[in-house]
């Protein structure tokens, strides 16, 4: 189901009118609509299923692939507000593969829903094990989170690091480290 | 701000979202976004006078005074959505000056609004040139826009600079620069 674009504006509008003053809602009049076409995009990933989709046969190699630094925003289910970073997929491929900006797409198709950054990570990791049957596939996420930032602990500097490793990564201890130590390689270069 | 709609507003946007409301992660989501969003715009209920007055000494200076890289968030009235960045403020005072922490606190107050870069950097410069009837005031503001960054255009690393000038710092080149040199040195 689609979101109801007009439905959503009422309700902004509505809101506003319990935040502002007459005054000051009445000269934010557009604002409504600008809003539900943005929640509209930001959460465009509710209901739909984020998988890979153009992939291409493994080559008989058995090296591990790392895209690191995908962009990622999505909202915290908790508070709506932004959380924003980078992901890190590293796999060993098995049947199939695909290229950086596939891996991307699955990202922002899971990110783009309220969200935990938690569940995104074990999300796109499960997303991607099933479309690859890779040996073994971890990703990584390192974010900032509004929640914590403008409001709240109102700590700036803070970062949350999750991962999820799956098949190989999950059983060899070397393996991991190796990608572990390769995603986080210029992670001092934050922000 | 009646908490209770406020609640109730959040979970009918829930469902037209296509969630479920109930669901452990969002069952008390509403109550914290209300929380939120009443914080996000305490700037619109603060009272300056009180913030301010309680704070201005009487100093014979006459000299330039400068508070660099204050952290601000703010929410943009178009989208909702934060944008982020440092504030550096500038004053030359005629016999008053502020306690050190209260240009942190105006900005503060002016953020917690649903805002424009450039409107709220001249409201932070305008409430200070005419609480202490400063000699001039000089705002510049570096921000990054949500809105910009997740949807739109989507870029990343684009800063918006604002900037506002008052009294001297708008009509003396040579004052104006003194205070742009002060706060263009590497960023921490």
């Amino acid at each position: 189901m689609r979101p109801d674009a007009a439905r959503i504006e009422a309700l902004v509008a509505e809101l506003l009118s319990e935040l502002l003053d007459p005054v000051e809602a009445k000269r934010l009049a557009k604002t409504p609509a600008r809003v539900a076409e943005s929640l509209g995009f930001l959460t465009s990933g509710i209901g739909s299923r984020a998988t890979a989709q153009t992939l291409a046969a493994a080559p008989a190699s058995h090296g591990m692939v790392i895209t690191r630094d995908i962009e990622l925003y999505s909202m915290c289910e908790h508070h709506l507000l932004p959380f924003f970073g980078r992901c890190h997929v590293g796999y060993v491929a098995g049947a199939r593969t695909a290229e950086p900006g596939e891996l991307a797409r699955v990202v922002d198709g899971v990110a783009r829903r309220l969200q935990l950054q938690e569940r995104i990570t074990e999300e796109v990791a499960a997303a991607l094990y099933e479309a690859l049957e890779p040996k073994g596939l971890g990703v990584v996420i390192e974010a900032h989170h509004f929640c914590m930032m403008m409001r709240g602990v109102e700590q700036q500097r803070s970062s949350i690091e999750t991962s999820a490793v799956l098949g190989s990564f999950r059983q060899d201890a070397a393996l991991r480290r190796s990608f572990f130590s390769l995603a986080f390689a210029h992670s001092a270069e934050e922000r | 701000m009646n908490q209770q709609n406020v609640e109730r507003i959040v979970r009918e946007l829930l469902i037209e979202l296509g969630e479920n409301p109930s669901r452990e992660g969002l069952a008390r989501t509403p109550a914290r976004v209300a929380a939120a969003l009443e914080f996000l715009t305490s700037g619109y209920r603060a009272d300056a006078e009180r913030l301010i007055n309680n704070a201005i000494f009487t100093q014979h200076t006459n000299n330039m005074i400068v508070a660099r890289d204050i952290e601000l968030y703010s929410l943009c009235e178009d989208h909702l959505l934060p944008f982020f960045g440092r504030c550096h403020i500038g004053y030359i005072a005629n016999q008053r000056v502020f306690g050190i922490s209260k240009l942190a606190r105006l900005a503060d107050m002016h953020a917690r609004r649903l805002q424009i870069q450039q409107r709220l950097t001249d409201e932070i410069a305008q409430t200070i040139f005419e609480a202490i009837d400063a000699e001039g005031v000089g705002v510049v503001i570096e921000a990054r826009h949500l809105c910009m960054m997740m949807r739109g255009v989507q870029k990343q690393n684009s800063v918006v600079i604002t900037s506002a000038m008052l009294g001297s710092f708008r009509d003396a080149p040579a004052t104006r620069e003194e205070f742009l040199a002060l706060i263009a040195r590497s960023r921490p």
